[in-house]
């Protein structure tokens, strides 16, 4: 789209605004990090990196977000598709509880899992430990998480006419055929932004995971809560250096969330 | 036979959208299920094609009870009202998926998928993506798309109702000509009797999920069973009368009674004259048609190649002006003016039962 009309000073200052605004809160700080992490040279991060407990950090932060992406990629996509193609009683209620996970502290929400899943609790767990251990960690990153594919997928399944199904059907499809080959092809990049978002809201999350993991040191402490420590500690280098992973997965996955976009509304177009 | 119903009922609910239909289409007909919207016209389809299940009755395809089969294993082929492309696929890909389903050689689908490009006219276009297609070239892809793996029927839900009045009767004509190519035992649901007339081998007249009657344009035009039936398709002139012996008696006027309507003798009866049948004459004595009444006319006006004339009769308990279309030139001798007295006759008509 191109704005044919000349500009005006007040166009001008909303623009100086929002620009100003955003190179503030989004840009400085992606330009601190990277500063401060090699502020004094390679040397602080290679030994950040050898130590054990940051490898093992880092490592559950990405594998556990890669389970929950694929928990809640199931997850996601049975209850945004309940939701388009179902109607029962509750249905509304059920749909506004999908975005709890967002409304909710996550503070709040790992509190009550300590209480739901901890000794004692309504589900306390008798065959392994979910709180203050990898379970509960895992348990965190799936919640807060959780309505992203939902709420990626929800609109472009409603957009599928049932009569779309009802003819692969009548053609000689199967259920699961017609879904593989009709439905899932078109919400296949929804899906796909979903999940990201996934993945990046659960390498990222910091309170649930803090208050139901317990941070415990080489066991349940995860990338976030390192950095947490390491500025407690007053070990910026630490900080900085773990940050600095941190920011450039997310930058990789900004990137990979645009040219998804790009092509969501390629396709709507 | 190829498709038969027997007491086939539907219910959402306690409401009943499908009652107790049963009825039996031909092979290589091409039959119209025709009715207001809410009839339970498109619920009858989608029984037929098993998108949805009976609640009592049966149903039979090609001498085989398929009431509780599944739409995978029916062997329709399904066309709706719109969007129903898959809209990521070619128009190739649409046309081939039921051949893929059924494990069709790439080369044979190929082969089969060209075919019926070229036989819906639009050979150049497989590789071409719905979106990029008119609404008319998409019906006719879902057309090719139904017929490629040769189902036993083909049901078509008001398959022209989202296009241009133009590219609709450019559609029907070659729908006609494929289904009489192909030979396939078609349904067509459709609310538009235009439509219904123009492709019907017969037609089903259904109204509030019961079919009321089933048969030829012409016979449900000129001798329909019900006064639905009669008011529906066309316009309909209704006069009340009584049959005594061979008689029709219009208050004054006498007809003969048509035949085969003995069992209608001493009970009030309703005449139905279709506008194209009534003549008008400034004198008793004329020789044309039977005399109904007299009456005053009310209005004239020309529509291009007919002129339709209002007249209400005198001496008649019904004041509803009879729609009459005459040719011009009957209307140039006449010289009808807006409030003469003319006299009414009838060429040919057609006896309701009272009740119906």
């Amino acid at each position: 789209m191109r704005d044919l009309s000349p500009r005006s000073p007040i166009t001008w200052a909303l623009i100086a605004l929002v620009v100003g605004y955003a190179a503030v809160l989004f840009g400085l700080p992606i330009v601190t990090v990277v500063a401060s992490a090699f502020q004094k040279g390679l040397d602080p991060i290679i030994k950040t990196f050898k130590d054990s407990s940051v490898q093992h950090a880092i490592f559950i932060t990405f594998s556990l977000a890669g389970i929950a992406v694929i928990v809640n990629a199931a997850a996601g996509l049975l209850t945004a598709w309940v939701l388009t193609r179902h109607q029962f009683p509750g249905k509304r209620v059920l749909d506004a509880m999908v975005d709890i996970p967002f409304v909710f502290s996550p503070v709040i929400a790992g509190y009550a899992m300590i209480v739901l899943f901890g000794r004692g609790g309504w589900l306390a767990p008798t065959l392994f430990p979910i709180v203050f251990a990898l379970p509960g960690v895992l348990l965190a990153k799936i919640f807060v998480s959780l309505p992203f594919v939902t709420r990626e997928v929800q609109p472009v399944l409603a957009s599928i006419t049932p009569e779309q199904e009802h003819a692969a059907y009548t053609m000689g499809a199967s259920r699961w055929l017609t879904f593989r080959r009709v439905i899932l092809p078109e919400i296949r990049t929804a899906l796909l932004y979903g999940l990201v978002l996934t993945f990046a809201r659960a390498v990222g999350e910091f309170g649930a995971v803090a208050v139901v993991s317990g941070s415990i040191q080489g066991y349940t402490e995860t990338a976030t809560s390192f950095v947490f420590r390491a500025l407690n500690d007053r070990n910026p280098s630490g900080a900085y250096s773990v940050s600095l992973v941190l920011m450039i997965v997310s930058l990789a996955i900004l990137i990979l969330l645009n040219l998804l976009k790009h092509r969501l509304t390629a396709r709507k177009g | 036979m190829s498709i038969r119903l027997e007491h086939v009922s539907k219910f959402y609910g306690t409401q009943s959208v499908v009652c107790d239909v049963s009825l039996t289409v031909n092979s290589g007909e091409l039959f119209v299920l025709l009715g207001a919207s809410g009839s339970g016209k498109s619920t009858l389809l989608r029984l037929i094609a098993g998108l949805l299940p009976a609640d009592s009755g049966r149903v039979w395809l090609h001498n085989q009870d398929v009431t509780h089969l599944p739409p995978q294993q029916r062997e329709t082929g399904f066309v709706f009202q719109q969007y129903s492309l898959f809209r990521h696929m070619t128009v190739a890909e649409n046309i081939a998926f039921g051949l893929d389903v059924r494990h069709v050689e790439r080369k044979q689908q190929n082969k089969q998928v060209q075919e019926l490009l070229d036989l819906i006219g639009m050979a150049d276009f497989g590789k071409r993506m719905p979106s990029q297609l008119s609404g008319g070239q998409q019906q006719r892809v879902a057309l090719a798309r139904a017929l490629a793996y040769q189902p036993r029927v083909l049901l078509l839900d008001e398959p022209f109702g989202a296009l241009d009045v133009q590219i609709r009767s450019q559609l029907r004509q070659s729908l006609r000509a494929i289904q009489q190519q192909l030979g396939v035992t078609t349904v067509l649901v459709t609310h538009d009797q235009e439509e219904a007339f123009e492709l019907a081998d017969r037609i089903g007249i259904l109204s509030n999920g019961t079919l009321l009657e089933a048969d030829t344009p012409n016979a449900l035009y000129h001798a329909p069973q019900t006064r639905y039936t009669a008011t529906f398709l066309g316009h309909a002139n209704i006069i009340p009368a009584q049959r005594n012996g061979t008689q029709l008696y219009l208050g004054d006027y006498r007809l003969p009674a048509p035949p085969h309507t003995e069992h209608l003798a001493n009970q009030p009866v309703e005449l139905l004259c279709r506008p194209e049948e009534i003549d008008l004459t400034h004198t008793l004595e004329d020789q044309r048609g039977h005399v109904v009444g007299q009456g005053i006319v009310t209005s004239i006006a020309q529509a291009g190649p007919s002129v339709h004339v209002s007249v209400i009769l005198s001496d008649h308990v019904t004041q509803t002006p009879l729609n009459i279309v005459l040719p011009p030139f009957r209307q140039r001798e006449l010289a009808l003016q807006v409030g003469q007295c003319v006299w009414v006759r009838v060429n040919s008509y057609h006896v309701l039962g009272g009740t119906l």
